[in-house]
């Protein structure tokens, strides 16, 4: 085993347990079988996840540039399943119900749109040994790839799961700066996608609407919309330094905080473990990335770049989008922390990623 | 050159962050920590009862029941207009009304607000079978104070309210706050600190929609302490009665202990009405007849012919004249310049016969000659012109004037016309009738003067040893006897002006009055002993501008006739 990859896999782990024992710390109170099994759900989760680690940091990665069509149409067809027969939770259509669990395929739909940009920008000229998209023009560059993010992007927010869809198309943004795609072209788009911003305000619907407005100030529906922001705030405040520590928590045991589990878990580990307890787990994730990153620099396989970018990419936005909004710095969409977050398509699709991203490491000085 | 700049901005958006957490958990920790608590402990408070107050056989004058009190708890309060709008034809109160108390009282979320207090049982039944659709509307049981005999000795008990500005002020260092209720006047607030309950209460831990979770701590709270009087309930009662709605004030005191047997001011109040909050109370404070005062205590008024006792001990004491000393009275005499009357002609008139008859000029004769400054010293030494030293707040020193005062405040000589009108107790003389009743405890206990105290026990342990001592004035054992004569004859002489108690079938003893206060009728006074021999009652009867002392001893004579009838003699 190589270092980085013991490193990335001991860091993940690390990961995961906090957030098992947070899971714990906010379910242990709550009655009912259900809540009694989610700790032991994510544990499977991350045992499965651990496994699926192994299995794609020693497949080698070239596969997925022969199976990209097939991830992409899988994606595509999830989720136009979820459409069909998705189960309705929380008033969003964002599951779906294979044998025993809930699959979420707009976490998968994420790895798959990286997977083919990737493919995509990594392609060489047939007649140079340079990448193509070098040569790319406005419509090759930026508009053909907006396309393929652009047809997953749409199912996932008409869901509706806006965070998980703005997710996709910072991403994008994020990958194509990563490309040889022109700088122009890239703020040409960045222009576009920020100006008719005002319009598409009334394309939301009324609680993406309201929780926009509560975004900007909490306090003006705090026992509606702004609530979770409210009690996020406080939980995370009343830490201190120490925290409160372990099933110490008052805010998220005794359900002040809403989805304390799930994408506000990090609200509740903030609570119980203090400043300290936070600023370890912020240094984890920026481990993690930053060696994601390292990893994308070291290999010469112009794909495996790609792809290790896309999935720092991945990770960073979503860990700083998810505590940004715990913290009430970003407003509250539905995106989980990675690794963190109660939710098996999450934890799997996290684990699968960093097992790609090792193996891309293992593989460079055989390719 | 990409890839380092994002590295760069991850690494920002991670500082930015650290940044948000350290403001939030650090700076803001303080606070956040706060609100968190506030968020999950709520007191639950629980009070005792106040004390109860008892009368000398410990049957209770005052004591606590039950009142059911509407209460709204704002955090679990959804809508406030349509909450009311249903709670408030039961309570038969407009909903704007309601809206009005509850944003009156409001203070925080946690904090239950009364929408209304005291309201009938079957009003807070009702509500409590509404509750499912006005969540946040509770019914707190309250124990509040409970007057079984209504307006019984009112103003020896006072009554109790929320605490005042002043009150607050003066009482915060002993643990006294906002909103408590405390006792105004009399005994309530005299012996607050023994009668408040101690609030007790439970701490718990909630979860997000109030349920209990658990108990954190509890402290019981405590019941105030009883406080046992020397009233007796039953004469009180027979008091109240005799005195009936004629303004006045009747003071009964044990001679020689000086126990409080039974005080009553009369107009009279209903110390419930404060607990009701009833729209009588405001007329309490504005009657021209001043309800609220305690006339027994805190209203000082002329003693009229009362005074002649005071002049005849001092003139007895003094050797200035004896036992045969006799004056003529012809309707008036001329002092000075002035022409100074009797109420009757009553010819020659010793000591014997000026008291029994209250003749004026007997006593204008030997007021001059015993002089006005002796008079003054003597009233002093029986305890007028100063507080007799009585438990209940609130009691005056009345005044009784001097040559040397005259000189010293207000610059103006004295003159004999000033002394006549000092011996027949008129001028500037004031006094209250608990000193007219202590001064004529001297004559019944032969020689003691006494402190007057109104509480015998408090919390089951014999506070009268506390009281003051009686004092033994050096007066002369012949004085005493004398002018217990001349007490006993001005009811057993035919002649005599309390002729009318002779009737009853105890022998009493005591002097009239008729104390000129213009404008205005004049105020009657009765201040006596029974039985003669051996007393075991002092009383004072005053009546305000009743006309004259006469009809105070026919109040005497009730009262005296009903507690032989009663058989508590």
């Amino acid at each position: 085993m190589r270092s980085s990859q013991l490193l990335i896999l001991a860091i993940a782990l690390i990961i995961a347990f906090m957030g098992i024992i947070s899971i714990y710390s906010s379910t242990y109170q709550k009655e009912g079988k259900l809540w009694q099994d989610i700790t032991k759900r994510q544990i499977l989760w991350v045992a499965i996840g651990f496994a699926f680690f192994l299995l794609m940091s020693n497949l080698n990665y070239r596969w997925l540039w022969d199976l990209t069509y097939v991830l992409y149409a899988l994606a595509l067809f999830f989720l136009l399943l979820v459409f069909i027969l998705g189960a309705v939770r929380l008033g969003a259509q964002r599951w779906l119900k294979i044998f025993w669990f809930n699959f979420q395929p707009s976490e998968f739909a994420k790895l798959a749109v990286i997977i083919f940009l990737a493919r995509y920008f990594s392609k060489k000229s047939s007649y140079e040994i340079s990448l193509a998209s070098t040569k790319f023009g406005i419509f090759r560059g930026i508009i053909l790839p907006f396309m393929v993010v652009a047809i997953p992007m749409g199912m996932i927010i008409e869901q509706p799961d806006l965070g998980s869809g703005m997710m996709l198309l910072l991403l994008f943004t994020a990958l194509l700066y990563m490309t040889e795609v022109k700088l122009k072209y890239i703020i040409m788009f960045i222009v576009i996608m920020l100006a008719p911003l005002p319009l598409f305000w009334h394309f939301l619907r009324d609680y993406q609407q309201e929780r926009l407005l509560v975004f900007l100030n909490p306090n003006i529906d705090p026992l509606g919309a702004g609530y979770t922001v409210i009690q996020s705030k406080i939980a995370i405040g009343s830490g201190w330094l120490f925290g409160k520590g372990w099933l110490g928590g008052t805010q998220s045991q005794l359900h002040f905080l809403p989805e304390s589990h799930t994408d506000f878990v990090f609200a509740t580990f903030a609570e119980e473990w203090g400043f300290l307890g936070c600023a370890v787990l912020l240094i984890l994730y920026y481990i993690i990335i930053s060696e994601g990153f390292r990893i994308a620099q070291r290999t010469r396989d112009d794909f495996a770049r790609l792809l290790a970018f896309g999935i720092s990419f991945m990770l960073g936005i979503q860990v700083f989008v998810n505590i940004a909004m715990n913290m009430g710095l970003a407003p509250v969409v539905g995106l989980p922390l990675p690794l963190m977050s109660y939710g098996g398509s999450s934890v799997l699709v996290t684990f699968i990623a960093l097992g790609i991203l090792v193996n891309i490491d293992k593989t460079r000085s055989v390719f | 050159m990409r890839p380092k700049i994002a590295i760069f901005l991850i690494t920002c958006m991670f500082i930015f962050l650290s940044f948000g957490l350290l403001n939030l958990e650090l700076i803001q920790g303080k606070m956040n920590r706060d609100l968190s608590y506030k968020n999950c402990i709520r007191l639950l408070s629980q009070t005792g009862c106040r004390g109860k107050i008892l009368d000398r056989e410990g049957s209770v004058m005052v004591d606590s029941k039950l009142s059911y009190n509407v209460v709204i708890l704002p955090q679990d309060l959804r809508e406030l207009d349509k909450t009311l709008m249903s709670v408030s034809p039961i309570l038969g109160k407009s909903p704007e009304e309601l809206k009005k108390r509850f944003r009156r009282d409001y203070y925080v979320p946690s904090v239950p607000v009364a929408i209304d207090k005291n309201v009938d049982i079957k009003k807070a039944i009702a509500i409590e079978q509404i509750k499912q659709d006005t969540p946040g509307v509770i019914i707190q049981p309250e124990a509040v104070r409970g007057y079984p005999y209504g307006k019984l000795a009112g103003h020896v008990m006072g009554y109790v309210n929320e605490i005042d500005r002043w009150r607050l002020t003066k009482l915060e260092d002993y643990g006294y706050k906002t909103k408590d209720i405390v006792g105004f006047g009399g005994v309530e607030e005299k012996y607050d600190y023994y009668l408040r309950q101690e609030e007790g209460g439970t701490s718990v831990e909630v979860d997000h929609r109030g349920r209990i979770v658990r108990v954190l701590g509890f402290q019981p709270p405590h019941n105030g302490k009883d406080v046992k009087l020397t009233l007796n309930l039953k004469i009180q009662k027979i008091v109240e009665e005799s005195l009936g709605d004629r303004k006045g004030s009747v003071v009964m005191m044990d001679p020689y202990t000086g126990e409080i047997i039974a005080m009553v001011s009369s107009p009279g109040f209903k110390p419930g009405d404060f607990v009701e909050k009833s729209p009588s109370v405001g007329n309490l404070f504005s009657s021209s007849s001043a309800p609220l005062i305690n006339r027994a205590i805190s209203a000082a008024f002329p003693a009229g012919s009362v005074f002649k006792v005071i002049v005849a001990t001092a003139a007895l004491e003094t050797n200035k004249i004896n036992l045969n000393t006799t004056f003529v009275c012809s309707g008036s005499t001329r002092i000075g310049r002035g022409e100074f009357n009797c109420w009757n002609s009553h010819g020659a008139q010793n000591l014997l016969g000026g008291i029994t008859h209250s003749c004026n000029v007997f006593f204008y004769r030997t007021g001059l000659l015993v002089g006005a400054q002796a008079i003054h010293d003597y009233a002093v030494k029986l305890g007028f012109s100063h507080a007799t030293g009585f438990e209940l707040p609130y009691e005056i020193s009345g005044f009784i004037p001097s040559p040397l005062w005259r000189k010293l405040n207000k610059f103006k000589n004295w003159f004999d016309g000033d002394t006549a009108n000092l011996s027949i107790g008129q001028g500037d003389v004031l006094v209250t009738p608990i000193q007219m009743v202590r001064m004529m405890a001297v004559f019944a206990n032969e020689g003691y003067l006494v402190t007057p105290f109104i509480t015998k026990e408090i919390d089951g342990k014999d506070v009268s040893a506390y009281e003051r001592r009686a004092v033994h004035l050096p007066f002369k054992e012949s004085t005493i006897k004398t002018i217990r004569n001349c007490l006993r004859s001005v009811v057993a002489d035919p002649s005599g002006t309390a002729n009318i108690l002779s009737s009853l079938s105890v022998s009493a003893a005591g002097k009239t009055g008729t104390a000129q206060a213009p404008p205005g009728q004049p105020h009657g006074w009765f201040v006596g002993f029974f039985p003669f021999e051996e007393p075991r009652f002092v009383i004072c009867v005053f009546l305000e501008r009743a006309g004259m002392g006469y009809y105070s001893s026919v109040v005497a004579k009730q009262i005296i006739g009903k507690m032989i009838s009663e058989g508590l003699i």
